[in-house]
C-alpha cells in the first residue's frame, strides 16, 4: 500500500488552478482504478454474456454464428433444463424459508436464555466459517450407506418402538436404509439439508443483532394493551420490529441459495446427481459453459441467473426503502 | 434454568446436528482404516500400531535383497529369509494411525503448497481490494466532482452482480488473454470489491471534514490524505472487511475450480482436498479427513479466538 504514497501527488496543477479543479482532478484519479475495474470485471462480462447468449460461440473457434434466441428456446423446451429449473427452485424454496425460520427460532431461544448464550451462538456459527467443500466431504462420509454415522445411528433404532410408529424405520430395518446420495428420491433433500445446516447460523446472528434493537418499552406497552401470551408479544412487537432484518436475511439467503455448487460438485462431479435431480443452475453453467465449451447455452443460463438475482435484490431494496414490514 | 430446560433441550439437539460432521471429521483423522470401517474406537481411536501398506509394498524383498541378507540369517532357506525381511519391513513401517493420517495428508499431496497458495491468493485479493477501494471510497464520500452521483450509481448497480454468476464470461476473457492457470486468474475477478467501496464510503461519511481540512492546511495532497489520514481512521472497518474477504476467498471453491485445471502448483486448499478425494479409495478416509481438518482449522481457530470480530466481519452485509 505504501508504494502509492506521496510521490504520486499530482504536481501538474499549478498555483493558478482553482481548488475545485484540483479536487475534481484528484477525485477522478482516485476513482479511476475502481471505475475501470468495475467496467471491465463486472459490467463487461454481463454484456459479453448477453451477446454470446445469442451465438453458438465456443472457445478455440475463430468464428461463430448468430443463432437468435435458439439458446433460450432450448432452455425452455429441453427436459434437461426443466430438471435444472426444478432442482434450483426446489433448493431455493426449501432452503430459504427453513434456514430463515431456524435462524429466527434459534435467535429467539438464545435471546431468551440467561446462560450459555455465547456457547450456542459460537457453535451454530461454526458451519458458516468452515470450508463448505471440506464439510461436504465430511457429510458424504456421514451419509455413507454402510459405514456412515447416519445409517449406523438409524440402525440403533431398530427393534425399538420407533419401528412401530415410523414406517421409514421399519422399512429401513427390514430391508436397508437409504443410500442417500445415490438415490434420486433423497439426493436433492440431502443437498437442501446441508445448505440449511451451513446457513442458518448466519441468519441467527443477523436476527440476534436485530433483536438487540427492539426496545423493551415496546413489550411493556404491548402488555398494557393486553398482549398477555408470548405469541401475542411476538406477533405484535418482535416480528414487526424485525421486518427490515427479515427482508435482508431472506434476500441474502435467496442469493446464496441460487449459487449452490460446492456440495453438488463434491458429491457428483459428473452429471448433477442421480437422474439429474440436483442439476442446479451454477452446476449447469459450469458443466455446459466450462467443461463442454457450449458457451452460447452457458451464457443464456448466466443471463437468466442474473435476472433472478437482480430481481430479488431490487425487490429487497424496494421493500427497505418503503419500510414495508411483513405482516 | 429449570423453566428453560426445554429451550436447552432443543438447542442441544441442534448443537449435536451442527457438531456431528466436525466431530466425525476430526475423529476419522485420528483413526486407523480398520477402526473407520468397523466404527470402533471412540473419538481418538485405540491408537494401536498399524502397518502402513505403501511403506511395506516399497520394501517387498526381491531376489537381490534376499541374497544380500543371507549372511545375516546363516543356514536359513530363502523363503525363511524372505519372511524375516517382510516382518522387519512391517516392524519398521508400524506407525500410530494419527501420525500415519497426518503424514499421509502432507506427503501424498503437496498440502503445504496448497496452504501457501491459499495464503498468497487470499492476501493478495485483500490487499488489492483495499488499494482499489479505499481511494474510490474517499473520493465518493468526501470530494465534490462532476459525475460523482453517476459513479456512485454504478457502484450501487454493480452490487447487484454476484461475481460467481458472471464466472463464465470472466473465464472466457481470461482464457482469451491466456491467463487461465495463473495466480492472476485466481485474483483478478476479485480485485474490485464493490461492496468494499460501498462499505468504506459509508464509513468515511462519518469522518469529520475538519480532519481532512486540517490535513490540507498542512499541505497534504489527496493521495497522502487517503493513506495517512483516512486509512488509520478506517482500521476497525478494514479489519471487519478483511475477515469478510479472507473467509470468503479461503473457502471459495467454485472460481478456482473453473480457472485452475490440472496444475497442482496453483491449487488452493479446497481444490487440493477435492483432488485427494478424486483419487482416493476406501482406505484413504483417514488421511483425507486429516487434510480436511488441516484446511478447516485455521479459520475455525481464528474464529474461536476473536468471535466478536468474526461475526461482525462476516455479517457485514447486515450493516447497510
Amino acid at each position: 500500500m505504501s508504494a502509492i504514497e506521496p510521490t504520486m501527488i499530482d504536481q501538474t496543477t499549478g498555483p493558478t488552478a482553482g481548488h475545485a479543479t484540483k479536487e475534481r482532478r484528484a477525485a477522478w484519479v482516485l476513482t479511476a482504478p475502481a471505475l475501470i475495474l468495475m467496467v471491465v470485471i463486472l459490467l463487461g462480462p454481463v454484456i459479453i454474456a448477453g451477446v454470446l447468449s445469442f451465438t453458438n460461440y465456443s472457445l478455440g473457434n475463430s468464428s461463430f454464428d448468430w443463432v437468435g434466441t435458439q439458446n433460450y428456446e432450448k432452455l425452455f423446451t429441453r427436459s434437461t433444463y426443466e430438471k435444472m429449473f426444478v432442482a434450483t427452485l426446489t433448493y431455493v424454496v426449501t432452503v430459504v424459508p427453513i434456514s430463515v425460520g431456524l435462524g429466527l427460532g434459534a435467535a429467539l431461544l438464545i435471546n431468551s436464555l440467561g446462560r450459555f448464550r455465547e456457547i450456542y451462538k459460537t457453535i451454530y456459527f461454526l458451519p458458516v466459517m468452515a470450508t463448505l467443500l471440506a464439510m461436504a466431504i465430511a457429510w458424504e462420509f456421514m451419509l455413507h450407506p454402510s459405514i456412515g454415522m447416519v445409517n449406523r445411528t438409524l440402525e440403533m433404532g431398530c427393534g425399538t418402538f420407533l419401528e412401530q410408529i415410523w414406517s421409514f424405520m421399519s422399512q429401513g430395518c427390514a430391508d436397508r436404509f437409504p443410500v442417500w446420495l445415490g438415490d434420486k428420491r433423497y439426493a436433492i433433500w440431502v443437498i437442501c439439508f446441508i445448505g440449511i445446516w451451513q446457513g442458518f447460523g448466519f441468519n441467527m446472528v443477523l436476527y440476534l443483532a436485530g433483536l438487540t434493537s427492539v426496545h423493551r418499552e415496546l413489550y411493556h406497552a404491548a402488555e398494557m394493551d393486553g398482549a398477555r401470551s408470548a405469541w401475542e408479544r411476538f406477533r405484535l412487537v418482535t416480528w414487526p420490529a424485525l421486518g427490515p432484518t427479515t427482508v435482508f436475511v431472506v434476500t441474502i439467503t435467496c442469493i446464496r441459495a441460487f449459487q449452490v455448487f460446492d456440495t453438488i460438485e463434491a458429491f457428483w462431479p459428473q452429471g448433477g446427481g442421480p437422474n439429474k435431480s440436483t442439476y442446479v443452475m451454477m452446476f449447469a453453467i459450469f458443466e455446459k459453459g466450462v467443461q463442454q465449451n457450449l458457451i452460447g447455452i452457458g451464457s443464456a443460463i448466466t443471463m437468466l441467473f442474473l435476472l433472478f438475482v437482480m430481481f430479488l435484490t431490487l425487490i429487497q431494496r424496494w421493500l427497505v426503502e418503503r419500510k414495508v414490514h411483513y405482516k | 434454568m429449570t423453566r428453560d430446560w426445554w429451550k436447552h433441550l432443543i438447542l442441544i439437539i441442534g448443537v449435536i446436528i451442527v457438531i456431528a460432521p466436525f466431530y466425525m471429521m476430526v475423529s476419522y483423522s485420528f483413526k486407523s482404516p480398520g477402526e473407520i470401517d468397523r466404527g470402533e474406537g471412540g473419538f481418538f481411536g485405540q491408537q494401536e500400531l498399524m502397518v502402513a501398506p505403501r511403506c511395506v509394498a516399497l520394501r517387498t524383498p526381491g531376489r537381490d535383497d534376499i541374497a544380500a541378507a543371507s549372511s545375516r540369517f546363516a543356514g536359513a532357506s530363502d523363503a525363511e529369509i524372505r519372511d524375516a525381511l517382510v516382518a522387519e519391513a512391517e516392524a519398521d513401517c508400524s506407525i500410530r494411525p494419527v501420525v500415519f493420517n497426518y503424514t499421509q495428508a502432507f506427503t501424498e499431496a503437496p498440502l503445504l503448497r496448497y496452504l501457501l497458495n491459499g495464503v498468497i491468493v487470499t492476501a493478495s485479493i485483500f490487499l488489492i481490494q483495499v488499494v482499489v477501494a479505499l481511494p474510490a471510497a474517499y473520493a465518493l464520500a468526501k470530494l465534490r466532482f462532476w459525475g460523482r452521483d453517476a459513479v456512485f450509481g454504478l457502484v450501487l448497480f454493480c452490487l447487484l452482480i454476484p461475481v460467481h454468476a458472471i464466472a463464465l464470461p470472466l473465464y472466457i476473457m481470461l482464457a482469451k488473454l491466456g491467463l487461465t492457470n495463473t495466480y492472476a486468474a485466481l485474483v483478478v475477478p476479485w480485485t474490485v470489491s464493490v461492496f468494499g467501496i460501498f462499505l468504506m464510503r459509508q464509513f468515511f461519511l462519518t469522518v469529520p471534514d475538519d480532519l481532512i481540512d486540517a490535513a490540507r492546511m498542512d499541505g497534504m495532497g489527496e493521495f497522502a490524505i487517503v493513506w495517512r489520514v483516512m486509512l488509520p481512521t478506517a482500521i476497525p472497518a478494514l479489519l471487519a472487511f478483511a475477515i469478510f474477504s479472507v473467509v470468503a476467498h479461503w473457502n471459495d471453491y467454485f472460481w478456482p475450480r473453473i480457472v485452475v485445471t490440472g496444475n497442482r502448483d496453483l491449487f488452493t486448499p479446497p481444490l487440493g482436498l477435492r483432488e485427494f478425494k478424486g483419487d482416493g479409495d476406501g482406505s484413504f478416509f483417514g488421511p483425507m479427513m486429516a487434510t480436511a481438518t488441516v484446511i478447516v482449522t485455521p479459520l475455525i481457530v481464528a474464529f474461536l479466538l476473536a468471535q466478536k470480530r468474526f461475526i461482525e466481519g462476516i455479517t457485514l452485509n447486515g450493516m447497510k
